[in-house]
């Protein structure tokens, strides 16, 4: 905190404004969507988080994240060992591709691969001869989540990584350490709280992904619905209450995520390794 | 464990840092490579570690072909300029780690390696803070560690990249005696780099003199500082007058003063001329021109009186400044005072034609 | 000697294998699903392409997403640096609290800030019915769409300001006071110009995310043609109609704009790098 010269009426009036603001646009909803949930009483709260297709919802999501937050795991860490590490040209692009699924509109997302394995796509056709469906099924889902959570990790570990440079890593050749040993006890301890930090981000999203997953998902009520397409569905055919209810879970996996995030900042803090991006 | 590095040339892009070097340590033997930065030096230390592959040339090991060797089969002891200590490690995890690596078959017991870490530590006087992490070290207690990780897996060889670089001027100076004397007791070949004159002369067996990526000479530390082959070395060993000349047959005319020219310039050449250099220490002053000396009038411009020599700055009528040091004795003998005309004379000198001299360049 | 970038040795392993695994894992997931995307939008044919992307009702589409981005991607600019400028220099009970939840809308899936947001502000809700009296009406407009674009823009002006708020050197600031400039001078003068290439940053980014957002807008809109659809919407009701190609030319126009728009934010950044 710096000591600053600002009038007294200054400070108290923006202070008010931002504090206000604030309240009505994020303490707000956040308050209300755990109201809605429990209008109807904890009876009916519980009923609709137990109903079959809520927690088909629940399974698929956790499927759908359980494959793609290990997946994009692997592929941040590789990326950032070859970009952080050695030097080639092109560098620059790559890293810049690595960054293309943000910039990219979720329904986007999910129309390419509509577009590839839909019925009309290019493979749509041979799938459908052998019996297969990626898009309205599973595999689609799991795809579209995949590509919006795609840079996550990566990018939180390729300036880590690069900050940190490659002496020790060199030592530790040079000490007689294989490739794998040189990764798991020296770079990994490195770079385990900004690890950490891209996996948090990355399941948040994969958990809570719509607009991509609804392209791909067909709605199939008890089959192809995850939390957040399961809520629309509820919603949309008035049973507030009771898409609230599910509703309220994103809300909690959003609030365990952000005291993770901040768990994870504090410790890095600590041990000194500084995070690349604090959002 | 001896190495030779026969015509090695490295460039990096459109950078040549090394222009087939070929240079001998033999074993047991302490050698500094030294020169300024931009030399290749570091580049040659890395090439001999395995760090950095070369674009042509060999490096052997014992009279066995190395230069296909990765790194870790290298068997040798590294110590980087910042140490690279394994900041997520205590001491004693960064001593053992070389150990813990190897493969099962190889790899000694926990209890030998317990051991071996504690003898280590006594080694560099740090025994009693194998649990501190690197951050909580001292600059000088992080190198030791460095060292004693290096040598934790009995290399054959050991090398050090600016080993005394990043320290101030006090612990260096104790750091490279107790180096010295680690080298002695231990006793295994050494390589050091460092860009700093005073400490290759001092903690070397034998130094090799590097300029823009080739070797400018190579002796112990009495040859190179007695006997530099190039202005560059003169120069580059400390601080240093220069006059110059005109050479006529076999003969060098210094001011009124005619000396032999040495033998690789005679042959009657019509050279345009001769530098000599001349070190402060090496002139000698009086209000009498001496007899059998090159000597010069020159006005006294500064006296600088504190110090274990006496400083004096002069110029030539000519406008040319000159660095004289004079033991207290003379000086008060001589009573010499600022703004007073004496004789420079030259006790001891080098003489290197213009021409060579032009390839010294820096100078 | 030791030029920096030269020294990223070749001693490491396992280049040819991560390098190798990166394409492989980026061209299957990202690039050649993107290609095919174009590809598909070129088999259509030039004037397929070019009737649907000027549609009238697709280009009404284009300026309420553009138009309602533009709207809040500015007042993100001055809220956020507002909040920013709070949050780095004046102390109030709760701030750690509030610094947190600054993310929420990074955190919250966009699908249950659309739903919060619609029953907030439609006619009965507790924003809405205060709205309702002042003939202002929230849900199911423009104006609707604009308040959930600033809901999810909002912390990409705040991170990307703050950094550069608490690095602004204090010393700067009395140097400017030492010579007599007025707090506000010291604001327009000193202080601003350092913080304009992160707002400019914080606003594309915050523009860029509102482009393509559906999920926090397409339950407030109501989705009325020509009045409040969104772009990203018509991909979707073009699919639900299997006009795959109409979707295809829409989405190919939204990967351009992406595009162009990542363009910017790398320069924006390059930039503020040097």
């Amino acid at each position: 905190m710096r000591s600053n010269s600002d009038p007294l009426w200054v400070r108290l009036l923006l202070t008010s404004v931002a504090l206000v603001f604030f309240g009505l646009f994020l303490l707000l909803p956040l308050v209300a969507v755990f109201t809605e949930a429990l209008r109807k009483g904890l009876g009916t709260y519980f009923a609709a988080l137990a109903e079959p297709e809520a927690l088909s919802a629940v399974w698929l999501t956790l499927l759908a994240a359980g494959i793609a937050v290990p997946l994009n795991l692997v592929f941040g860490v590789a990326a950032a060992w070859a970009i952080a590490k050695f030097d080639f040209p092109g560098k620059q692009v790559l890293i810049t591709l690595i960054d293309l699924p943000f910039s990219v509109s979720p329904v986007v997302s999910g129309l390419i691969y509509v577009l590839i394995f839909g019925l009309q796509g290019w493979f749509g056709p041979w799938l459908a001869e052998h019996n297969l469906k990626v898009i309205f099924a599973v595999p689609g889902i799991v795809l579209a989540t995949i590509f919006v959570t795609f840079p996550f990790v990566a990018r939180e570990l390729i300036p880590l990584m690069q900050a940190q440079g490659t002496e020790e890593e060199q030592a530790a050749r040079v000490l007689g350490a294989r490739g794998w040993q040189i990764f798991s006890r020296v770079t990994l301890p490195n770079i385990k709280w900004g690890l950490l930090y891209g996996v948090i981000l990355c399941n948040a999203r994969a958990m809570g992904e719509f607009g991509a997953v609804s392209v791909v998902s067909g709605h199939i009520r008890g089959r192809t619905n995850t939390i957040p397409l399961h809520v629309e569905i509820l919603y949309n055919e008035y049973h507030a209450a009771a898409a609230f209810a599910v509703a309220s879970l994103l809300a909690i996996l959003a609030l365990v995520t952000l005291a993770a995030k901040m768990a994870v900042e504090w410790k890095a803090r600590q041990s000194g390794q500084e995070l690349a991006h604090e959002h | 464990m001896s190495i030779e590095v026969q015509k090695i040339t490295k460039t990096f892009g459109d950078f040549t840092a090394l222009k087939d070097v070929t240079i001998k340590v033999p074993s047991g033997q302490l050698v500094a490579l030294l020169g300024p930065s931009g030399s290749g030096k570091t580049t040659l230390l890395r090439i001999i570690a395995g760090l950095e592959v070369p674009d042509s040339g060999t490096v052997l090991f014992d009279g066995a072909d190395a230069t296909s060797r990765s790194a870790r089969e290298r068997q040798v002891g590294f110590v980087f300029q910042h140490y690279a200590l394994f900041r997520n490690m205590s001491v004693f995890e960064n001593v053992a780690f070389g150990m813990r690596v190897k493969p099962k078959s190889e790899r000694p017991t926990k209890q030998a390696i317990n051991d071996r870490v504690h003898e280590l530590l006594r080694l560099v006087q740090l025994e009693r803070l194998g649990d501190r992490q690197p951050a909580q070290l001292s600059g000088g207690q992080r190198q030791r560690v460095a060292l004693a990780r290096a040598l934790a897996v009995q290399p054959k060889v050991l090398l050090l990249d600016e080993p005394f670089g990043a320290l101030d001027a006090k612990v260096r100076q104790e750091l490279r005696r107790w180096l010295r004397r680690l080298h002695d007791e231990i006793g295994i070949t050494s390589v050091f780099v460092t860009h700093d004159q005073d400490e290759a002369l001092e903690v070397a067996d034998r130094v090799v003199i590097l300029h823009d990526g080739r070797v400018e000479q190579e002796g112990t530390p009495e040859e190179v500082y007695e006997h530099p082959a190039s202005p560059f070395v003169y120069n580059f060993l400390g601080n240093v007058n220069l006059f110059h000349g005109r050479v006529e047959g076999s003969k060098v005319h210094l001011g009124d003063f005619s000396m032999d020219a040495p033998p690789d310039m005679e042959n009657g050449q019509t050279d345009p001329g001769a530098v000599v250099y001349a070190r402060p220490h090496l002139l000698d002053l009086d209000h009498e021109p001496p007899k059998n000396r090159p000597h010069f009038k020159a006005k006294i411009v500064h006296i600088h009186p504190a110090g274990a020599v006496v400083k004096v700055e002069l110029t030539t009528d000519a406008g040319n400044p000159i660095n004289a040091e004079l033991p207290h004795e003379r000086y008060r003998g001589l009573g010499l005072q600022k703004g007073m005309t004496v004789f420079v004379s030259v006790r001891d000198m080098k003489v290197f034609s213009k021409a060579q001299s032009m390839l010294g360049g820096g100078i | 000697m030791k030029p920096k970038k030269l020294r990223k040795s070749s001693v490491l392993p396992g280049f040819g294998l991560t390098l190798g695994f990166t394409l492989a894992y980026l061209s299957l997931i990202v690039l050649i699903p993107l290609s095919a995307t174009f590809a598909k939008a070129a088999s259509g044919g030039w004037a397929h392409f070019w009737n649907t992307v000027t549609d009238p009702r697709v280009v009404a589409s284009y300026r309420l997403t553009f138009g309602a981005s533009l709207a809040a991607a500015a007042f993100n600019v001055v809220m956020g640096l507002l909040i920013a400028w709070v949050l780095v220099r004046y102390p109030f009970p709760g701030k750690r609290i509030v610094d947190a939840l600054i993310d929420l809308p990074f955190a919250l899936p966009t699908a249950v800030a659309g739903i919060t947001l619609t029953t907030l502000l439609n006619a009965h809700g507790w924003v809405g019915r205060y709205l309702e009296p002042l003939g202002i009406k929230a849900a199911f407009t423009p104006l609707g769409i604009v308040i959930a674009l600033i809901f999810i823009g909002l912390p990409f002006v705040v991170r990307t300001v703050e950094p550069v708020l608490q690095n602004v050197d204090a010393e700067v600031e009395q140097a400017a006071a030492s010579l007599g400039a007025g707090r506000f001078q010291t604001f327009v003068r000193v202080i601003f110009p350092e913080l304009a290439p992160a707002l400019l940053t914080g606003f594309t980014l915050a523009f860029a995310r509102a482009i393509g957002e559906y999920g926090s807008v397409v339950f407030i809109s109501g989705n009325m043609p020509m009045r409040t659809e969104i772009t990203p919407l018509l991909i979707i009701t073009k699919l639900e109609q299997y006009d795959y190609a109409g979707a295809t030319a829409i989405g190919v126009v939204m990967l351009l704009i992406s595009f162009a728009l990542l363009l910017v934010i790398n320069f924006l950044q390059r930039r503020a790098e040097l």
